[in-house]
């Protein structure tokens, strides 16, 4: 257990560092998009460290890799389901557009 | 930065950066009498293997202004510029920001693409263009990567299933797109972005600009945010004499998800092999999974 904040807690932290100090004095718009993808990388790390589950080993996904390029029929649906599982940690908002 | 240009074209009233790609940097430069420049200039020593030289891109630009394409004139070949290639080219207005753009598009823009895109596929191949068989060079990059990606190998397997040998004949932009056009109210400016040019199958071109990731966020509108396809594919073909079909679109759709999801993973190495530190690299390599899904998803369709 470390001390607080924790690793989310510091990621907090810095990403309510850059939207309310950095972005709004922030005049060059390169800077400003510059400052938005940080933010953007800093939830995604968020997202990670908060979630429980484990994503599917290395040996899985180069087996399952493998097997599809030699023409081995896929499993869409599951496939799917492996990709989905990425985006609710890089861009949940994205998958709504699905829905 | 100023002396150096200054060596190459004269007295310069002003200069400043406008774009600092990790590559490539763009400035905007205004001489003293008034010429209002763009200089494009390489910010490392080595440019992307799959990408031209400056040199190479100036050429490029020529051809295509030669053949009547709306396109900056390129002004001046720099050479060296401070220790990096450069070159200088008119300087146009409008607005390139996807975002915006889509916000509210021109209605003649789709039209105006297509006249572009089919006089662009008129210019004749230069020879040092790249060419080749696209899903074999597809399959090397994505081997570069070094990480297992099953839903893109199942992209690639159905493009290739489908796709058996395109056609590698035609001089391609190779990143026709919004994003890479200079738009004001009228319509279309000018087509940018050149670094990106090839021999290869002109339906890649067509389809590139339909992809969803370039309709920044008007999904509703499958040509790049701006408008229908059809009245833009039809168009095309009856400039071009070619019969493009929705369905050739369709698969080339899903190559296009295939491609630029390859594209943010070899440009996020650039940053993880510590070639080209950035923040927006590295984040490219978890947004690879959204042309993941999208790609699956226009499979299960189909």
């Amino acid at each position: 257990m470390p001390d607080r904040p924790d690793a989310s807690e510091l990621i907090e932290a810095v990403i309510e560092f850059l939207a309310g100090e950095v972005l709004p004095t922030a005049d060059d718009q390169r800077l400003k998009f510059r400052t938005l993808v940080a933010m953007n990388a800093l939830g995604i790390a968020s997202r990670e460290l908060a979630s429980g589950s484990e994503p599917q080993s290395l040996e899985r996904l180069t087996d399952m890799a493998a097997r599809i390029r030699a023409g081995e029929s896929a499993d869409l649906p599951a496939l799917k389901e492996h990709v989905a599982a990425k985006l609710r940690i890089s861009n949940p908002a994205y998958l709504e557009k699905y829905e | 930065m100023r002396e150096a240009l200054e060596a190459k074209l004269g007295p310069i009233s002003s200069v400043h950066l406008v774009a600092g790609g990790a590559s490539k940097e763009a400035w905007a430069v205004d001489l003293a009498d008034g010429t209002e420049l763009l200089v494009r200039r390489a910010s490392v020593g080595v440019i992307h293997k799959d990408t031209l030289t400056l040199e190479q891109e100036f050429r490029v630009l020529q051809a295509a202004v030669d053949a009547g394409v709306a396109a900056p004139r390129p002004v001046q070949y720099l050479g060296d510029v401070g220790g990096h290639e450069a070159f200088a080219m008119e300087r146009v207005g409008g607005e390139t920001i996807g975002r915006r753009i889509v916000r509210d598009p021109p209605a003649a823009l789709p039209v105006q693409l297509a006249e572009q895109l089919a006089r662009i596929h008129s210019i004749e191949p230069l020879d040092f263009l790249p060419r080749g068989n696209a899903i074999a060079r597809f399959y090397a990059e994505l081997d570069s990567v070094g990480e297992p990606h099953p839903a893109i190998e199942y992209g690639l397997v159905w493009v290739r299933d489908r796709l058996a040998e395109p056609e590698a004949t035609t001089f391609c932009h190779g990143d026709f797109r919004v994003g890479n056009f200079a738009v004001d109210t009228d319509g279309l400016v000018s087509v940018l972005d050149w670094e990106f040019a090839h021999v290869g199958d002109p339906v890649g071109d067509v389809a590139w600009p339909i992809v969803r990731a370039w309709r920044f966020g008007a999904d509703e509108r499958r040509l790049g945010g701006l408008g229908e396809v059809e009245p833009y594919l039809e168009r095309y073909n009856e400039l071009t004499g070619r019969g493009i079909t929705l369905d050739e679109l369709d698969v080339w759709e899903v190559f296009g998800n295939v491609k630029w999801a390859i594209g943010c993973l070899t440009q996020c190495r650039r940053h993880l092999n510590g070639q080209d530190r950035s923040v927006e690299y590295a984040v490219l390599g978890r947004m690879a999974a959204e042309m993941e899904y999208e790609l699956l998803d226009l499979i299960a369709h189909a």
